[in-house]
């Protein structure tokens, strides 16, 4: 118990050295250097997640609005404020928050599998040898297009969560589109703070996941064990930067 | 010179290396031997700074690199090339830009500059008409042959070759053993060869180290190895399945 806590702690310390060492190449101008790499991986990640993002979150929204609506149905029947309240889950909860985990599971997997497995061919001792950085030419590239990617995909998965719940609620109770689409209770707190954790969880995602796949140990079943670390790890990270960021915005934001 | 001075490793509950000590003369070709798991891959990537060691020493031309850190290891790294077991090439790059990388990396070549030397590497190693393919398009020889090419890039004066026959057909595992050789008569560079291919063993090595459970068993030039009466290296150069030998991993 006290040496997997040991192991823990000590794995914990080592991905906050790598994000400090990613955030130190970035200042340093990796950023312009990797210029393609980010290219490719936010065109990587983007296809990677979209069809995924669009079917859970279509699924969510759809079940999420007719399981209020027939709660609400039951004690007090008036649907206007349905709409409004949903929008703003979604925006400020629902849609960062399950994005981040469908990128967790999807992109944090590819990276952890991706690096792990150039750790085992010794492709990463090799860039070591030609003086090339391992965190400049791989990390710094996956984090950033990720930190974007998980941004636009959260936009676009709130708008996908509320399109298919607006459409659930005109089907099954006959709530008007001009009704369901009121943006009464949105504010810009509540666009900030979704936007924060969409931001922040993907930014975490690559760190966590590349890693998991640096510390691969071993042949090629190595590399399943990391990258079911890197999905573990990365999904549990979203929650509590989740609880976190909740907080914050709740006492900061409002 | 390169010097090991009791180096211990350990990777979680298992211990790869218990207090190796190993002295490598320079201009020598030091053959590093064992069963797979013995650690020969770990030791070497010690001099480079692939591995840091738990405790003991590392000296390079009597200077104490054990505690180096990366930035530090730059210039290990630019005296002490390394080809890999698998090559190790970017697939993502052509044979000729896999070489011209450490020129540009280290050198700070230009991308032009970098690919005209590549291809004068590429041809000592009889690959110049190849230099445009890319590395999934050739056999495992050939890639051999462009990560050798790759590692002499540098002109380094130390050479680790991980497993440089393994895997590749007899002709051109002699082709390998004699560039080996080549490189220690003709330029002096001093190879450390982690090998089990017992062939290129007696052909080329000058001193041959035999590790086992965690130590060097056996140091000595190829001829004492021949007569040697140790049950243990007996076992292991003639090829017995039965003898005293214990293997890793597997427990009897």
């Amino acid at each position: 118990m006290t040496a997997a806590l040991a192991a823990w702690i000590d794995s914990s310390v080592r991905t906050w050295d790598l994000l400090r060492q990613t955030i130190v190449w970035i200042l340093r101008g990796a950023l312009r250097r990797r210029r393609r790499q980010v290219l490719q991986q936010l065109y990587e990640m983007g296809n990677r997640s979209v069809a995924f993002i669009t079917v859970t979150l279509g699924i969510l929204g759809m079940i999420s609005v007719f399981q209020v609506l027939k709660q609400v149905e039951k004690i007090v029947p008036d649907f206007s404020m349905i709409g409004p309240a949903f929008i703003q889950m979604m925006i400020r909860e629902f849609g960062p928050t399950i994005a981040g985990l469908m990128i967790a599971t999807r992109v944090g997997s590819g990276i952890a599998a991706e690096i792990g497995s150039m750790v085992v061919t010794e492709q990463v001792d090799a860039l070591r040898m030609c003086n090339a950085d391992p965190v400049d030419y791989l990390v710094v590239p996956r984090f950033v297009a990720c930190g974007i990617q998980s941004v636009m995909l959260s936009v676009y998965g709130v708008l996908v969560g509320v399109l298919a719940g607006a459409v659930t609620a005109y089907l099954f109770w006959n709530v008007p589109f001009e009704t369901f689409f009121r943006l009464d209770l949105v504010q810009w707190g509540d666009i900030a703070s979704g936007l924060l954790k969409a931001m922040c969880y993907g930014l975490a995602i690559p760190v966590i996941s590349a890693q998991a796949g640096l510390e691969t140990r071993g042949g090629s079943e190595g590399v399943g064990t990391s990258t079911t670390r890197a999905v573990v790890n990365a999904s549990f990270a979203v929650v509590v930067l989740d609880l976190i960021l909740s907080g914050f915005s709740y006492l900061v934001l409002f | 010179m390169i010097e090991f001075r009791n180096i211990h490793k350990r990777f979680g509950e298992k211990e790869v290396l218990r207090g190796v000590s190993l002295q490598v003369e320079k201009g020598q070709i030091q053959y590093i031997i064992g069963t797979s798991g013995a650690g020969k891959s770990v030791l070497a990537k010690h001099l480079v700074g692939l591995m840091r060691a738990d405790s003991g020493q590392i000296l390079l031309d009597g200077e104490d690199i054990t505690d180096w850190n990366e930035q530090a290891f730059y210039k290990v790294r630019r005296r002490c090339a390394t080809v890999f077991q698998h090559s190790t090439l970017f697939d993502s790059m052509t044979l000729a830009e896999n070489v011209a990388l450490p020129l540009r990396k280290h050198r700070g070549l230009s991308h032009q500059k970098a690919l005209v030397r590549a291809m004068e590497y590429l041809k000592q190693v009889n690959m110049a008409d190849h230099g445009h393919r890319f590395p999934a398009d050739v056999g495992d020889g050939l890639r051999k042959r462009v990560a050798i090419a790759r590692g002499l890039t540098m002109e380094p004066e130390y050479v680790v070759f991980d497993e440089p026959t393994t895997g590749i057909d007899p002709l051109a595992a002699a082709n390998v053993d004699q560039l080996i050789r080549k490189l220690s008569d003709d330029f002096g560079v001093t190879s450390i060869v982690i090998s089990h291919d017992l062939r290129s063993i007696f052909r080329v090595a000058d001193r041959i180290a035999m590790l086992y459970k965690g130590r060097v068993w056996l140091d000595g030039t190829p001829d004492e190895f021949q007569e040697t009466t140790d049950p243990v290296v007996r076992q292991f150069i003639s090829g017995d399945a039965e003898g005293p030998m214990e293997f890793p991993g597997v427990r009897g």
